[in-house]
């Protein structure tokens, strides 16, 4: 068999190509929810961390320590057969509910850091001209913050979307399980999986083009001022 | 009404008392230098003003209003007063335009070409127009310290605080830094200034305050504190007066050993070399010179010298005490070779017996040394 017979039939042959995008487009669904969600959450986590309460900071710390700690397959399995068994949740939500527990933790933390390494004595000239705590936080330490975290989320975004490849191990059809049910049904193991390797690696080239280009926009900005 | 009022305003950092109760009124278009030597509460002081620190105690009024109240409208009143900090903190994440229009335009509401018309007013006092776009990153220090200064006269305060402002700058910088303030000073704009230029405090101040032991320990006129400062450690504070003691139970005490402490001593201080030298002969030349006259040969024996060095003035005086027998080296029928060269050396002996203890204090000065060369 030639190799344009192969990949006609791993790509084309029975509207495969709908199935492999189909997956795709359930693991883009997780990952992007639970970003979405774990990041708010991780904010919140964060800021709980970061109180001087004891109790809420221990809270958070035991928080981040489990998440962190423990494999993300294993609390998707908690969940799906545990927590959520009898709740009639669909797979996809509990998936999301997990991945986004696991990124608030990752980002609670680095949230954490990227405050840490913020200028305070830049607030604290905030501070004296006469702006408000919120004020404050808001216009000056916010966006050191967000600079300081960003090579860290991206990385964080890549990682969720390679995690989220576990799934098919609680009957969601994403984009590995569809690559692994092709392999199967063709009897071409290598070059479907390479495939859906390279379906991987172009969706974090994506993530790594998007962070790049705001880098790129934001340098330029300030080149043209300097 | 005054400026600024501080009644007994305390300040504690755990056991350590920093501020020990201070109290002090500013007038309008006063300028106050606050001095004092590292970990003497300055610092703290004036953050303590604009509650960066809030203190433990006591009271701060500005204009009028005291800040330190409870439910005081803190922001309110720090818009009268601003701060310029020791490595400037411009904000990052924004352009010198954006850096001195922040405050003004969200805090009292100045649209945007009104405020930037004012900001490039201002950077053309301190010569930085060219930099109006620049980013915080790409400018000197002596830069960024300028346009801090800027960015709180956009307030248009009623007071400045400055905390240490040339203190994190290259020597070649503090200069244009100064230079603002001195306008500024000019202009009868009021300000404290924390800092280590006494140069510049003595010029631009008409008050000094001198902090020590938590508490405003001398204050005056400039020419009152840098000529003529009336207590013990504003005087050693001035003539930065450094101490090296040595003392021994020995007749064969280690003479190596104190020669090249003083030789590490003057060192350290920036002593001439010959000076360092005279020093040491001196010193060698009265402690045997006691050893020989106050002692007998197997009693025990304790003498203690002392050097203070003046970093102002260079001034080195030594003093030495030692029991035994009263014996002034310098009223004897002959000198010995020793009163000799001590005489030649020193341009002030005294002789003291304080309850039965030889004390001799020498003034060395290397004027004296010029005066030979030439």
């Amino acid at each position: 068999m030639s190799f344009s017979d192969k990949l006609y039939k791993i790509l084309i042959q029975g509207g495969s190509w709908k199935t492999i995008l189909g997956g795709l487009w359930v693991t883009i669904q997780i990952s992007a929810l639970a970003l979405l969600i774990g990041t708010v959450l991780g904010a919140l986590i964060c800021l709980l961390r970061t109180r001087k309460n004891p109790v809420a900071r221990g809270i958070a710390s035991v928080y981040i320590a489990v998440l962190r700690g423990t494999p993300v397959l294993m609390l998707l399995l908690l969940l799906y057969y545990g927590v959520f068994a009898r709740a009639g949740l669909a797979p996809v939500m509990v998936a999301v509910i997990t991945f986004a527990l696991n990124v608030s933790a990752h980002v609670a933390e680095l949230l954490r850091s990227a405050l840490e390494a913020a200028d305070k004595g830049q607030a604290e000239a905030a501070r004296t001209l006469g702006f408000s705590a919120w004020s404050t936080f808001r216009l000056v330490t916010l966006p050191q913050v967000l600079r300081i975290a960003k090579p860290v989320y991206q990385s964080t975004i890549v990682n969720l979307i390679q995690w989220t490849s576990v799934v098919g191990y609680v009957t969601i059809t994403d984009l590995t399980r569809v690559i692994n049910n092709t392999a199967s049904r063709t009897m071409q193991p290598m070059l479907t999986i390479i495939i859906g390797m390279l379906i991987y690696l172009a969706l974090s080239y994506i993530i790594f083009g998007i962070f790049a280009l705001t880098d790129r926009i934001k340098a330029k900005r300030r080149g043209a001022a300097a | 009404m005054s400026l600024i009022e501080v009644k007994s305003l305390k300040k504690s950092f755990g056991p350590l008392e920093v501020l020990k109760g201070i109290d002090l009124t500013v007038e309008q278009g006063e300028r106050i230098a606050i001095i004092g030597g590292s970990g003497c509460g300055k610092s703290v002081f004036l953050r303590s003003l604009c509650l960066l620190e809030k203190p433990d105690g006591g009271q701060v009024l500005i204009d009028g209003q005291e800040i330190t109240a409870k439910g005081a409208k803190v922001d309110e009143i720090r818009r009268s007063m601003g701060m310029v900090f020791q490595k400037f903190h411009l904000f990052s994440e924004m352009d010198v335009m954006d850096n001195l229009c922040l405050a003004p335009m969200r805090l009292k509401g100045i649209n945007r070409p009104e405020a930037e018309k004012k900001a490039m007013d201002l950077l053309e006092q301190v010569g930085l127009a060219s930099r109006a776009h620049a980013w915080p990153t790409v400018l000197s220090g002596g830069q960024q310290q300028r346009i801090a200064i800027c960015r709180c006269l956009m307030m248009e305060p009623k007071v400045l605080l400055f905390d240490e402002p040339t203190s994190a700058l290259d020597p070649t910088m503090v200069g244009e830094v100064l230079a603002v303030i001195r306008m500024l000073a000019k202009r009868d704009m009021s300000m404290l200034i924390v800092t280590h230029e006494m140069n510049f405090a003595k010029e631009v101040a008409n008050r000094v305050l001198f902090f020590a032991d938590g508490v405003i320990y001398e204050q005056g006129k400039p020419t009152e504190i840098f000529d003529h400062p009336q207590r013990e450690k504003t005087i050693d504070f001035i003539n930065k007066i450094k101490y090296f003691s040595f003392e021994t139970d020995r007749r064969d005490f280690d003479l190596m050993q104190l020669q090249g402490g003083i030789q590490t001593f003057g060192e350290k201080y920036g002593m001439e070399f010959w000076d360092i030298y005279r020093l040491q002969i001196c010193c060698e030349e009265l402690i045997y010179e006691m050893l020989n006259y106050c002692y007998s040969a197997n009693e025990a024996v304790d003498i203690k010298l002392d050097i203070s060095y003046a970093e102002a003035n260079h001034a080195t005086d030594i003093v030495i005490s030692c029991g035994g027998r009263p014996y002034n080296p310098f009223e004897q029928d002959d000198d010995g070779l020793g009163v000799t060269i001590l005489k030649k050396m020193a341009i002030r002996m005294d002789y003291q017996l304080v309850n039965d203890v030889n004390r001799i204090s020498i003034r060395m000065d290397r004027r004296k040394r010029t005066a030979q060369r030439e």
